[in-house]
């Protein structure tokens, strides 16, 4: 009897063991898999600062320019920043607006990750939003001033886990970009936004 | 208190009643508008305006000056020493907040940079675990359940809730019951200084933003809510954005919107 309860005490512990560890290790693996377009982009963001001096501009944007391509769903960004203007665009339009957001952006992380003097990204935690919405956060440690917050939301779609938003310090950049677009399209129109966008573009290109 | 501090403080209190008199009338009018923390738009575009301009040509010339001349340990010091003097109101809305702990470790590192900081032009309570902690009576209001009411543009952004921190840090700011030449020269610094800490996020900003208004006050309400969660808002509020959408990640022509939010429902 004594025999048979131990066998069955052993049987649970094991069962439950093995169970546990199915859980633990699922998470870790989900954990990996939405950290993973944030560390891929995170090692671009190093690559282009340490390669600053070294390296033209071009060059680092050839860099950024996979890392965002491939790791931002751009079409989803672009029709939340669009909102409700989005429906009235031709396909076209929409095609065209998506590239030269994601010009934008990648002209953006060259020009503003520029220098390298021993910065770091720290992997902080993750929490889960709605559905197949994941908020990954991590800090962007600087030598000599404080850490700067920075939260990516990733979404699980068909083509994988991929950025829809960068919060810095609490600051949404969706949020921030679609209130700044549609005060433009608002007051001047859309083929306006278009403008503006070529010009912020060629601002940022070194002279 | 002397006759100087109540001529003073009727003026200041009177202001803020009627600023968040006004507005709140102003909310009230155009609260059919879902979603619209703006109602005040026109106005606060036209000082918005003016304000940039002086900047412009005036503030921003005299800040950049300022950095230019003053090495950094000097305006270290300088900033120091203004954030040292507005500590009390941080302090007061620890304790308003119900952020016992905090408030002990401000009163710590208020008497530690005044005593040993020397007046607070050195921040030696950093350093041992005291932080420089960011509250205020309108993160206080907020707190307690106040909602953020109209955005205001003054001489820089806030709202109808975030302007009533006037009252609490003015009468609290050892500054204010300062006296005679002193009062002119004192100000002008901390202007000065207040403007040349904010050169780098004016310059990310105008970089950045394609209409300078609308830009400046959505990261200035963002921001807001970081301070009010104390850099830890819940996630699930960035979930609004995307609207009530199961298939979010579709793009293409299947896409509907709610008009009146503004948000994006994508069918």
């Amino acid at each position: 009897m004594i025999l048979k309860l131990r066998h069955l005490l052993k049987t649970t512990i094991f069962i439950s063991l093995t169970f546990f560890s199915c859980l633990l290790w699922a998470e870790i693996e989900q954990e990996q898999a939405i950290y993973a377009p944030v560390d891929e982009l995170h090692a671009s963001l190093l690559t282009i600062m340490e390669d600053a001096d070294t390296k033209s501009f071009q060059e680092r944007y050839d860099l950024m320019e996979e890392a965002v391509i491939t790791h931002f769903n751009s079409p989803l960004i672009a029709k939340v920043i669009l909102s409700r203007h989005w429906k009235s665009l031709e396909e076209q339009s929409q095609s065209d607006f998506i590239d030269l957001f994601n010009r934008l952006t990648i002209s953006t992380y060259v020009d503003r990750f520029d220098s390298f003097s021993g910065e770091y990204f720290k992997n902080l935690s993750i929490e889960q939003m709605k559905e197949n919405r994941f908020m990954a956060k991590t800090e962007f440690v600087r030598t000599n001033d404080e850490p700067v917050s920075f939260n990516y939301i990733v979404q699980n779609d068909d083509d994988g886990w991929k950025i829809i938003s960068v919060i810095a310090n609490g600051i949404n950049d969706l949020s921030l970009k679609r209130a700044d677009y549609s005060a433009i399209i608002k007051e001047k129109g859309f083929d306006a936004l278009i403008d503006s966008l070529k010009e912020k573009i060629s601002d940022l290109q070194p002279k | 208190m002397t006759g100087s501090h109540l001529f003073k403080l009727p003026k200041l209190l009177i202001l803020t009643a009627i600023l968040s008199l006004m507005t709140g009338c102003a909310t009230t009018q155009n609260s059919e508008t879902i979603g619209d923390n703006d109602p005040l738009e026109p106005a606060n575009r036209v000082v918005f305006n003016v304000t940039e301009t002086l900047d412009k040509h005036l503030i921003k010339p005299i800040a950049e000056k300022y950095v230019d001349t003053l090495p950094v340990p000097v305006r270290t010091s300088v900033t120091n020493f203004f954030n040292n003097l507005g500590y009390l109101n941080v302090i007061l809305n620890d304790f308003l907040q119900g952020k016992v702990h905090q408030g002990i470790t401000d009163i710590l590192r208020f008497t530690y940079n005044s005593t040993f900081g020397i007046a607070g032009l050195f921040d030696v309570s950093t350093p041992i675990g005291m932080p420089h902690n960011v509250e205020d009576f309108g993160q206080t209001l907020a707190t307690w359940g106040v909602d953020q009411g109209s955005y205001l543009y003054l001489i820089a952004p806030t709202t109808t809730r975030d302007i009533t921190d006037q009252v609490p840090s003015t009468l609290l700011n050892p500054f204010f019951y300062m006296q005679g030449l002193i009062f002119a020269p004192i100000s002008a610094l901390s202007a000065v200084n207040t403007r040349a800490n904010l050169l780098e996020a004016t310059k990310i900003r105008d970089e950045a933003a394609l209409d300078r208004y609308s830009f400046t006050r959505e990261a200035y309400l963002q921001q807001r809510e970081f301070l009010i969660h104390d850099g830890e808002p819940p996630a699930t509020g960035y979930d609004d954005i995307f609207g009530d959408a199961s298939d979010v990640g579709n793009t293409g022509s299947g896409t509907g919107n709610d008009e009146e939010s503004g948000m994006l429902i994508i069918e």
